[in-house]
């Protein structure tokens, strides 16, 4: 309570002032501070106009680092004030959906794959920036393309998309005299088996199926390994009719990692996304799929499972190799009263000498988008950085092989296909059911977004 | 026939109108609704006016970003025929049953052990409030470490240590331990609440009645359902009524260890409500879930209150 206003209220209890003035002197004091909090808001304009910028916290804090010290030096040059935000891995979506819903989104955020796509209403429309951005970097790659824009209109400046691959023990794989695998079934399923030893907790393979990102990735995965997936090429579910076949034998496979290869450590369906990097870490697995945080994670503690540690590309099925390239994006929210600031900074950080110095910093995890980005001599520094560039070069996008739609980002956020393998290996039904389970709901969706 | 106020004697005062409310209210009763209006503002502002918003955003579809469009009740038709909604509303009655009826049969037994003569109770009361005192994310958090089934203390503990299990159990990913691990934290975490409650209520029953059932016989066991129990009934009304509440709405322990998985098997409402708002991003869907099962819960609530109240009258 205000100095003043308590000596009021003491007067008061002591009868020397009456109620009137008390409430009369209260609201001057009030009315006062109100004015002067209106005065030094207008002397805060007058220092230049601020901007809220939104970064994302990845694992890779080198990285972070570097972007943020990109834009303060930005703020310096154009005299522009900064107030930074940083979302994670666990609560990227619930600040976005909060601000847009409450009106008050950042002026810029950095955002995943999904934003462009699920917070179009509320980003402006950014076409006229990408395609310079691009026409000077050769030209998005097939992927990112897809990403950030529905018919031609973009609502997302692509930036960058997470190098990954299987992170295996070559050290490991060389002792048994094996070679590294290609698909999952036989070749990783073999190296698992032989390379393991369950009783000294050493397993062959750390895959968890449970909701995460990991989760989602390998179950999206496999369904297109398998010649399979969610959604058909006109993007209509796709799950339990056109792939039923080809979906029944992936998700079948999945299923045989854990009950019938036994190659998974006990709690890997409760895992969530730092539970296999903690697991490998700890030497308890032979091989893991993950991002490149792994391995920056790894480099960065000078772990020494960094020098017997191989990324390679992600294995694949009967029908090929598939993994999604999920670029992550600028997206400019439409409230803004400074999108030309905005665009400037995009500019400014997306400039080739800044990229290449946090690229540099990022250990493999700031893959291209751009062409022109894939061709820089980086990637070829060290094999490891040309199995997670490999990967990136051939991926697909969510909704493969039909148009990414806002359905099939929903399916995704929801974990259905997690919650379908869960449903087996956990819930005891059948890979049929499960899917028809999962078809159901991936219908749903589909009906409820392509009514709005 | 009416009679006039004055051949009742009443002051006309009395009768209403300005000068009655001046003799009723005070002679600053103006000044008293100004007093009071802040309060019933801030009541109607942040009570009244978001729950009947939620109420009529639960009636549309409403996306992130895109106004609301009303679909009536759409939203609690579809859920009702949601197989993940259904079994999210089965996990949640299991959760919050098994929890509260543990936690009930725990808190006495603690209240009991703390009142009995042992040395250093102050100590031991300080102790076992511990989890009710640690942050609950916190708690959570310890728990997810001590469950993990590759690098888990617990399974350390059982393998290694004491020998009794040849492999380790993944504790939040078997369709037998999942449920019953996170029932487990919470437990664990709310069972000293029980047992602070009751023990205050076993110190203010008179230690003449003990004396009394004694001398007239009456077994330790009889002593503690004929004395101790009604002593402390009224307390235990209120201690189930509020952790029935509290645990059907927690949402921290159950989405720090499963996040609701693994394939729905510990998905509860209130998990539920935040995946279908946050993951979805459909938040009049969301709110449908969190208001579909608000008349169940309190019908629930006021059945539990009127048998408990009937056993008192007993």
């Amino acid at each position: 309570m205000d100095r003043r206003i308590r000596q009021l209220a003491e007067q008061l209890d002591a009868h020397q002032i009456s109620r009137r003035e008390f409430l009369r002197a209260t609201a001057a004091i009030t009315g006062g501070s109100t004015v002067g909090l209106g005065v030094m808001t207008r002397m805060a304009h007058a220092q230049g106009p601020k901007l809220r910028v939104w970064l994302f916290k990845s694992y890779v804090t080198a990285g972070n680092d570097i972007l943020a010290k990109q834009v303060e030096a930005w703020a310096a040059e154009r005299k522009v004030q900064i107030e930074f935000d940083w979302a994670t891995f666990g609560d990227r979506e619930q600040k976005f959906v909060a601000s847009i819903e409450a009106g008050n989104p950042p002026d810029i955020a950095e955002m995943n794959y999904q934003g462009p796509m699920r917070y179009r209403p509320a980003l402006r429309d950014v076409t006229k920036l990408v395609k310079d951005l691009a026409a000077a970097r050769g030209g998005l790659l097939p992927f990112a393309e897809r990403v950030s824009q529905i018919g031609g209109q973009y609502s997302g400046i692509p930036r960058l998309v997470f190098g990954n691959g299987l992170h295996i023990r070559k050290d490991l794989v060389a002792e048994k005299g094996l070679k590294m695998p290609k698909v999952y079934d036989p070749d990783v399923v073999e190296i698992a088996k032989k390379c393991q030893d369950p009783a000294k907790e050493l397993w062959g393979f750390g895959q968890t199926l449970n909701r995460s990102d990991d989760g989602n990735g390998f179950m999206q995965n496999i369904l297109w390994d398998w010649g399979g997936g969610t959604w058909d090429k006109d993007g209509k579910p796709a799950l339990a009719t056109t792939y039923l076949k080809q979906n029944l034998e992936a998700v079948q496979f999945a299923v045989d990692t854990i009950q019938k290869h036994k190659i998974q450590p006990p709690g890997v369906m409760s895992w969530t996304d730092v539970h296999n990097n903690e697991a490998y870490m700890a030497g308890k697995l032979v091989c893991t799929n993950n991002g490149a945080s792994l391995f920056y994670a790894m480099g960065a503690k000078k772990h020494p499972l960094y020098d017997k540690t191989q990324v390679i590309l992600t294995p694949g099925g009967p029908a090929g190799a598939f993994v999604a390239s999920n670029s992550y994006n600028w997206g400019i929210f439409k409230a803004t009263k400074h999108a030309e600031l905005c665009e400037d900074l995009v500019r400014w950080v997306e400039d080739e000498k800044r990229f290449e110095e946090y690229m540099k910093a990022c250990s493999g995890q700031a893959g291209p988008v751009y062409k022109a980005r894939a061709d820089h001599p980086y990637w070829k520094s060290d094999p490891n950085y040309e199995g997670m560039l490999q990967n990136i070069l051939r991926g697909v996008w969510i909704g493969y092989p039909g148009p990414i739609t806002p359905a099939a980002i929903e399916v995704q956020a929801q974990y259905i296909l997690c919650d379908m393998a869960g449903r087996i290996v956990v819930g005891g039904l059948s890979p049929e059911a499960a899917l028809k389970e999962a078809h159901k709901r991936v219908e749903d969706i589909h009906r409820i977004r392509s009514r709005a | 026939m009416a009679v006039p106020a004055a051949r009742v004697g009443l002051h006309p005062a009395a009768t209403g109108g300005p000068v009655g409310l001046r003799r009723v209210f005070g002679p600053d009763h103006r000044m008293g609704y100004l007093f009071v209006m802040p309060i019933a503002l801030l009541v109607l502002s942040l009570v009244a006016y978001p729950f009947c918003y939620a109420i009529y955003l639960s009636m549309t579809h409403k996306l992130v970003g895109l106004p609301p469009v009303f679909v009536g009740f759409e939203n609690y038709v579809r859920l009702t025929w949601d197989g993940f909604f259904q079994r999210a509303v089965v996990n949640s009655f299991v959760f919050t049953f098994s929890s509260v009826g543990f936690k009930l049969v725990l808190g006495v037994v603690m209240a009991l052990v703390l009142t009995a003569p042992i040395r250093w109770r102050s100590f031991w009361t300080g102790v076992l409030l511990i989890p009710w005192v640690a942050p609950t994310v916190v708690s959570a958090l310890n728990f997810l470490w001590i469950f993990d089934g590759s690098l888990g203390v617990l399974n350390y503990l059982l393998v290694r240590v004491l020998h009794v299990l040849p492999q380790g159990i993944g504790w939040l990913s078997e369709p037998g331990t999942a449920m019953a691990s996170v029932v487990a934290v919470n437990i664990w975490r709310g069972f000293p609440f029980f047992g602070i409650s009751f023990l205050a209520g076993m110190r203010a029953i008179p230690a003449e009645l003990y004396e009394a059932a004694a001398v007239d016989g009456a077994s330790v066991l009889q002593r503690f359902r004929h004395v101790t129990l009604p002593g402390i009934r009224n307390i235990m009304i209120i201690v189930v009524l509020l952790s029935t509440i509290w645990t059907f709405n927690d949402f921290q322990i159950v989405y720090i260890l499963t996040k609701g998985g693994p394939g729905g098997t510990t998905m509860v409402m209130p998990v539920l409500t935040y995946e279908t708002a946050f993951g979805a991003q459909r938040l009049g869907e969301a709110i449908a879930v969190a208001l579909y099962l608000l008349p169940a819960l309190a019908v629930t609530i006021m059945v539990l209150a009127r048998y408990m109240r009937k056993g008192r009258k007993r």
